[in-house]
């Protein structure tokens, strides 16, 4: 399962070494996880995402795999795309992409709410 | 707080995709404890996407789990090399720190050696033997009783005749 999440930011080869990594990263964590409010595949989800972050953070950015979170959605704006890929899938802040497009925080706050709801309508 | 104002602000989903600031998670977790629908909300939203990733699973290449396997196998191997140079920096110790699993166990059973087991066999065999014997032999101390009781009634009947003879 944490595969596919894996995917969705690197490409099949570099996903299968990092998996490796954030598994036994991970398992001496496994307390951490027991105590966390969110679900253990949710926990898993978010952690290994940190790690993935950490571990394209000097290549420029991730997003170069398949499309996972992103495929639901199409339905979204394209700023509404363009926030949540920047936001969870290249790890970006809220403050630099409300810069860049010369507007406030809920601005961005907005935008990724909005995402999530689609996300939300297509998951259901 | 208005609970569904803050559960529409979308700050679970971000909160599950790992998107929230940390005073946004020490906020949400310290209220989750006290708001039930703010937890069933989360809940619902987890097995959403759990589901999704269960339909979307992809198996990872070949040997994958193998190398997993064998990453956390290295973990406690790893250990002895610590010890044996008889010295470690703060680096070292926080590494080895690291490879350890924390494991808390809290139980209420105890352990003890082997040899107990034959013992206790033992010593409940010769419960139940001592317990058929008590009881066997309070049945016979019962039925001694009887017997006794009833000698005891046939003896004023047994001596009136022969005292009758006597005369």
């Amino acid at each position: 399962m944490l595969f596919s999440y894996v995917l969705q930011f690197l490409p099949e080869e570099e996903a299968g070494s990092l998996l490796v990594n954030i598994f036994s990263k991970l398992s001496t964590r496994l307390e951490e996880a027991c105590n966390s409010s969110l679900s253990i595949y949710c926990w898993l989800q978010v952690e290994a995402r940190k790690i993935i972050l950490e571990h394209i953070g000097g290549k420029g950015g991730g997003g170069q795999g398949t499309e996972y979170y992103s495929s639901l959605l199409q339905d979204a704006s394209p700023e509404q795309q363009w926030v949540f890929r920047e936001l969870f899938l290249n790890g970006r802040q809220k403050e630099e992409l409300a810069l860049q497009v010369g507007k406030d925080g809920a601005y961005i706050d907005n935008l990724l709410k909005e995402s999530l709801v689609t996300i939300g309508k297509r998951l259901t | 707080m208005n609970i569904r104002n803050y559960i529409d602000s979308g700050i679970l989903q971000n909160y599950a995709l790992g998107l929230t600031s940390p005073a946004e998670v020490a906020t949400l977790e310290k209220l989750l404890p006290l708001y039930p629908d703010l937890q069933d909300a989360l809940w619902d939203w987890e097995m959403k996407l759990e589901q999704y990733a269960i339909q979307h699973q992809t198996p990872p290449p070949e040997g994958t789990w193998e190398l997993i396997a064998d990453r956390i196998r290295e973990l406690p191997a790893t250990r002895p090399a610590y010890g044996q140079n008889g010295h470690s920096n703060g680096q070292e110790t926080k590494e080895k720190e690291e490879e350890y699993l924390s494991v808390k166990h809290h139980s209420s059973t105890i352990r003890v050696h082997k040899y107990w087991r034959p013992a206790f066999i033992i010593i409940f065999i010769l419960s139940k033997i001592f317990l058929a014997l008590s009881i066997y032999y309070y049945l016979q101390y019962k039925h001694t009783q009887k017997d006794i009781q009833s000698l005891q009634q046939q003896l004023p009947k047994a001596n009136g005749p022969v005292q009758a003879a006597g005369k």
